[in-house]
């Protein structure tokens, strides 16, 4: 039977957003789900190597204030961090990362290796509307 | 099963995932799943509430059967066996 397929729209580069984005990335690898994402504005300046290996760029957008209290939880709880939740989850099932060609001109991205290792390829607009289409679920985070 | 009867089980591939929080346990027992053989039991530790109800239904779907849950203090013990 053919696996079914999630398509996920990440816009945000809210540091909590990318962690729930890593949590549904991992249960739905764990259902065996084949999964799209999408990188799109925010998540594509976080997507960015200068930016995703400086824990000071990515902030929370919504309570600012309680960004500690929120790297603390997590170190607590021995959450990932929202990189290596997308890495593992690319590891166990057939995931992929694609950046919006736009987006990541805009934060000055021009070339896939400008992102993290985890990103497969560059794409535009049209690409993501028709993922959109065939999945079995479409989330916006 | 009974509580005794699932704690006697033997030759159970054991994964100790107290140490993590959702979604943890379910991607380790996901991960280990695939090194055991159809009929084989795994023995899924965990102190996450979430997995109690998380782990037998995606056991259930994914067409392994779930034996039972055997609750310890802190943490508990879900068996399953591949199918």
């Amino acid at each position: 039977m053919e696996n079914k397929k999630m398509c996920l729209a990440l816009f945000s580069g809210s540091l909590d957003k990318l962690t729930a984005a890593g949590v549904i990335l991992s249960g739905a690898v764990a259902d065996d789900m084949d999964v799209d994402v999408y990188i799109l504005l925010q998540a594509a300046r976080a997507f960015k190597k200068e930016i995703a290996s400086n824990k000071d760029e990515i902030m929370l957008a919504e309570n600012p204030h309680l960004r500690n209290e929120f790297f603390e939880s997590l170190r607590r709880l021995n959450v990932k961090e929202w990189q290596d939740f997308f890495k593992d989850a690319k590891s166990i099932s057939n995931v992929k990362f694609h950046v919006c060609g736009l987006a990541g001109k805009i934060w000055g991205g021009e070339k896939l290796d400008d992102f993290i290792d985890i990103a497969d390829d560059i794409v535009g607009i049209g690409e993501y509307i028709t993922a959109a289409q065939e999945a079995d679920v479409h989330l916006f985070i | 099963m009974t509580n005794e009867e699932l704690l006697a089980l033997t030759g159970a591939k054991v994964v100790d995932a107290r140490g993590t929080a959702c979604p943890g346990p379910l991607l380790e027992a996901k991960k280990a799943i695939g090194t055991i053989n159809t009929g084989d039991i795994m023995e899924v530790m965990s102190a996450d509430e979430g997995t109690k109800r998380d782990i037998p239904k995606w056991a259930e779907k994914k067409g392994h059967e779930y034996l039972g849950t055997v609750e310890e203090s802190g943490f508990f013990r879900i068996y399953l066996k591949k199918g």
